[in-house]
């Protein structure tokens, strides 16, 4: 069978594969069903409902008026109540909109919308409570669960045994008739659905654009089946930039949802259970589906060139890296489809994320980590070997260009830490599936296993998301203003010294959980010292400047941009290890203000200026500089307005992870001294409101400005002007090549050996070729080849 | 109450000074250097580093200078966390230490001295209450049975010194209220009886974990009268957001 055929028939098998996955529903691991008593009934009291039990719910009108009370009678009939006995039953009210108070001490509110049965209302089978009608127009839904218990509490069986339940469901509409409000995860699917066909359009279009006298299958499946089967590290390079800005585009489209929803206080666009799956995504798909594989797609691209290498030590272990990425994001996203997604946060904390309130999703969503594990594992191992044993001759360790020193400690840094989370997650997952005990407490499990795992690796992956974005930003200053960067050993020991300090910071997540005081301390202080040589890099950038010459370019004003950001983000981040002052900014907004300017203000920009930087090589066209000057001022200024004031809303009182808040109001007093509006007690501060609605405009702006970008490259692929090999003057490998690259990427392979590989000269005076201490303790660890053993 | 504590304060006020400083200078160098050094039209390229394609550029370096801004952030650094050490002790002093005493007898008063230069509450003893965090809801015990590691009180507090109601908080619907006495300190001790949770006291500055099957604690020095929010915030699940309690402080 030949080659096509084979691949075309695999291609048919996977789309078959990806169809499958789609249709099935999602795994299902725990029995009980979703989290709240709405969803899931009374299954404490029995699996299912029972016919014989009859809810009923008076009181209610058809339509109803705009903020009119209701007096609400509801009970139950049938089931093995009897009057005789102690207990007689219970229920549970929910509503979708307006508010529920209870009356008499019989019934009791959980929140506004949600009321239940005490403990003294459980011997009657009727209550009494009152509805306040919303005051503006919805479609109303009361869904009711009443249970009718046989009254054997204290019994041998347990007192929820032969109990029997049932469910009622009542609509109530309003004076105006409204259309269902829109489920925020069908807009969300049918947005990730629309940008995913769209992605398929514009790469047929990119296609045909090249052959437009061969645009038929006979040509098309080779040419999709070649992309899909690749192992040439530029090709790789570019799928994990399609994946990556794809999904920088879907984690966007979740932030300004939440963000909508944030907008105004007590607002109800997102309900919290679909508040919780969507920050929980956001951040998973932010940093493991669209910072890693960003940063994975310009190391792949330029770490070979740079260090002038033909492609990777490790080609088909490379593409295997980057495909387990989408299958891992498809299992994380199948919760997203099945509308319960996982709940936990990204940093799935225990013993929430096993515990049986978590959303089955959740199962999916260690499943699709474990995936991401394997990926960075193999990646990080892949460019350690290149790096190690495939740099030029003429090229030592002290002779590497920045952004390969930044991804060979970033690599590192990955590898030794993501298997802890492997680990964390493989229990978690165990857990949750076939009942071992590593998180729950009662059982002698430990939750508290969970944060140490998690945050020994978090920690040492947000500086594996922002060491790149370092590299980048050198190379870019440093061909910018026509210098070598200053102090280039200085940077490298500093680049290695964030990566081994990373490991011994990650308790400063930990301060408000009960840590042994010495280790208090000693965290607070490494923590604050990881910021002596991320300062002294900041410090060399500036000075690289110096006595330069300054060319301003789009990726110039992107660099500049970041030693804005990043420093700001940086002084925020002094404040969390003065621990007095972390127990009140912890898991507050100056915690996500902090994050976000340090992984969009850092890595994201660092990401953009490589893009800008890079472009020219790896198409072979020119990005318009208009479009990308109009890209910057958008994005920075909107961007500005959109993280900065979340440092104020911090301070005051905003929770993180909160789906919604509340503000204080002052009295209201009429002319008469009569009291229109009650003064509200115990919330925050009224400016937290007007300061959210401007973060929304922003972050609807800065969101959109980024299109600029997608614009630009994709006019530029089809009518940018030809780059040449080094538009901007740098001096490392990959400015030799042509734009594109050939492939292999430099030299040919003939007789079982390479030849014509590049030489890096030195313009430093020193004694070439001979290795530093470090090469040679280095080259104790290498094995030897088979010719050099039998001489 | 104002919306952050005094001790958070002073503390906030000395970081925001050096951020302005460092600031300041960082930004101001960068703000001059973006300008001083621009690139004119038609100029000869001075090459000062000898930048050639394949060929690695002079090294680029100032020993003096590397060392200088490796030392002096070094220095401020060390500073800041001297400062950042006394006020971790008190926030996390043991209780029988000067700052806290022992648990008060009865008719005693924890007599809290406020000092307004560092914040620091000082108590000759304290009293010791609960609160237990589940999902989605806090409730409170003024006269908790816990062990004598915790307490070794024989006798109930006056309804003066703690009391246990509920209010409706605009949002939040009813709330449960731990109302406490101001000049008295209060030790939390805190369990949860499902995931991880963790109350944050908005007014007090102070928020720490309630873990399941283990207890922590966390101490309430009150000074002035008023009431505060208390959030939840340690993510728990569905009703994470509404998780509120009220601390009212009475004179």
């Amino acid at each position: 069978m030949n080659r096509e055929k084979i691949v075309s028939r695999t291609l048919v098998i996977f789309a078959i594969l990806l169809i499958g996955m789609i249709a099935v529903p999602s795994a299902t691991s725990l029995p009980n069903g979703v989290a709240g008593v709405k969803d899931s009934g009374c299954n404490c009291h029995g699996a299912v409902t029972s016919d014989s039990v009859i809810p009923t719910l008076e009181g209610l009108p058809e339509i109803y008026n705009y903020s009119e009370v209701y007096i609400l009678n509801l009970g139950f009939t049938g089931g093995p109540s009897d009057p005789a006995n102690i207990n007689q039953g219970g229920f549970n009210l929910w509503v979708s909109d307006g508010t529920i108070s209870p009356v008499d001490a019989t019934v009791q509110s959980w929140n506004p919308n949600e009321v239940s049965h005490t403990d003294a209302g459980n011997d009657q089978t009727s209550w009494t409570m009152e509805w306040t009608a919303p005051a503006n127009d919805r479609n109303v839904e009361f869904i009711l669960h009443t249970n009718s218990v046989n009254g054997n509490a204290g019994s041998s069986e347990g007192g929820t045994s032969g109990d029997e339940w049932n469910r009622l469901s009542i609509q109530v509409s309003s004076p105006i008739v409204v259309l269902e409000q829109a489920n925020p995860f069908t807009v969300l699917t049918t947005l990730i659905v629309v940008s995913f066909v769209l992605l398929l359009l514009v790469l047929t279009f990119i296609f045909y654009q090249n052959n437009p006298e061969s645009f038929d299958w006979e040509h098309f499946a080779p040419w999709i089946a070649g992309w899909l089967t690749t192992t040439d590290h530029k090709r790789v390079g570019t799928l994990y930039f399609l994946a990556g800005f794809f999904f920088l585009g879907i984690g966007g489209i979740m932030a300004i949802l939440i963000r909508i929803q944030l907008m105004v206080p007590g607002n109800d666009f997102l309900t919290q259970d679909q508040y919780n799956q969507f920050f929980t995504l956001h951040g998973t798909t932010m940093i493991f589906l669209a910072a890693m594989p960003l940063i994975n797609g310009v190391a792949n691209w330029m770490v070979p060139l740079q260090i002038g290498a033909p492609d990777l030590a490790l080609p088909r272990l490379n593409a295997m890296s980057f495909w387990l990425q989408p299958v891992g994001a498809f299992l994380i996203f199948t919760g997203v489809f099945s509308g319960t997604g996982a709940d936990t946060g990204w940093t799935g904390y225990a013993p929430y994320i096993v515990s049986e309130t978590a959303h089955v999703g959740t199962t999916m969503w260690v499943a699709g980590q474990i995936l991401l594990v394997a990926s960075s594992t193999l990646t990080g191992i892949n460019f350690l070997t290149t790096i190690a044993v495939m740099r030029a001759p003429g090229m030592g360790w002290m002779q590497m260009p920045l952004f390969t020193w930044s991804i060979l400690v970033a690599n590192l840094m990955l590898f030794l830490s993501i298997p802890a989370f492997g680990v964390g997650l493989i229990q978690v997952y165990l857990d949750r599936v076939i009942g071992t005990a590593f998180y729950d407490a009662a059982s002698g499990g430990d939750p508290l296993l969970w944060s140490h795992l998690f945050w020994y690796f978090g920690h040492p992956e947000v500086y594996v998301v922002i060491v790149p974005a370092f590299g980048i930003i050198s190379e870019v200053v440093a061909t910018s203003a026509r210098r070598s960067v200053f102090g280039y050993r200085s940077m490298v020991y500093a680049m290695a010294g964030i990566g081994i300090v990373s490991f011994i910071v990650y308790g400063h997540h930990m301060f408000t959980s009960g840590m042994d005081p010495t280790l208090r301390f000693v965290t607070m202080l490494t923590t604050m010292l990881v910021a002596v040589p991320t300062g002294i890099k900041i410090f060399n950038w500036l000075m690289t400047m110096n006595g330069g010459s300054l060319v301003y370019r789009t990726h110039t004003l992107w660099a500049l941009g970041f030693l804005v950001t990043f420093t700001l983000g940086g002084i925020s981040g002094m404040f969390f290890p003065s621990m007095a002052m972390d127990l009140h900014l912890h898991e507050s907004y100056f915690v996500v203000a902090h994050f976000h300017y340090v992984l969009v203000g850092g890595t994201v920009f660092g990401l953009f200026c490589g893009v800008y930087y890079w472009f020219p090589k790896m198409t072979g066209k020119m990005l318009s500089e208009k479009l990308g000057v109009l890209h910057f001022l958008t994005a920075f200024i909107t961007y500005n307005g959109l993280f900065w004031p979340m440092h104020r809303l911090g301070v005051v009182g905003m929770a993180r992870r909160h789906h919604t808040y509340f503000i204080s109001v002052d009295e209201v007093r009429g002319v008469n001294g009569e009291v229109i509006t009650e003064a509200v007690v115990g919330a925050l501060p009224p400016e937290v409101a007007g300061w959210n609605m401007f973060i929304t405009i922003s972050a609807i702006l800065f969101f959109f400005s980024n299109f600029i970008l997608i614009a630009n490259v994709i006019i530029s692929l089809i009518r940018g002007d030809k780059a040449p090999a080094d538009p901007w003057g740098g001096w490392s490998f990959e400015w030799m090549t042509s734009s594109p690259p050939p492939t292999p990427s430099f030299g040919r392979f003939e007789n079982g050996e390479w030849h014509d590989l590049p030489t890096l000269a030195d313009a430093n005076e020193h004694i070439a070729h001979e290795p530093s201490r470090f090469a040679i303790w280095f080259n104790k660890l290498m094995v030897a080849d088979k010719e050099e053993v039998e001489n | 109450m104002a919306v952050t504590s005094p001790l958070f304060n002073v503390l906030w006020d000395e970081y925001i000074i050096w951020s302005l400083i460092v600031g300041t200078f960082t930004f101001g160098w960068l703000y001059h250097h973006s300008f001083a050094y621009r690139s004119t039209e038609g100029e000869e390229l001075p090459n000062v580093d000898e930048i050639k394609v394949g060929v690695f550029p002079k090294h680029n370096d100032d020993l003096r200078l590397e060392v200088a801004w490796t030392v002096l952030p070094f220095l401020l650094i060390i500073y800041l966390t001297y400062i950042s050490w006394a006020p971790l002790d008190h926030v996390w002093a043991a209780p029988g230490s000067d700052t806290r005493g022992d648990e008060c007898l009865l008719g005693e008063s924890s007599n809290n001295i406020f000092y307004a230069d560092t914040g620091f509450v000082n108590s000759e003893c304290y009293h010791v209450i609960e609160i237990t965090g589940q999902q989605w809801f806090w409730s409170f015990d003024c006269n908790p049975d816990l062990d004598e590691e915790f307490t070794t009180r024989d006798y109930n507090l006056s309804a003066d010194l703690c009391a246990v109601s509920s209010q409706m908080v605009e949002g939040y619907g009813m709330q449960p209220v731990i109302n406490l006495k101001a000049g008295e300190t209060y030790l939390l001790v805190m369990e949860s009886e499902d995931v991880t949770h963790a109350p944050w006291f908005l007014e007090l500055s102070t928020k720490e974990d309630v873990l399941q099957n283990q207890k922590t604690t966390m101490w309430l020095p009150m000074t002035e009268t008023g009431e505060s929010l208390i959030l939840c915030t340690e993510y728990c699940g569905d009703a994470h957001s509404l998780m509120a309690a009220v601390v009212s402080v009475h004179n």
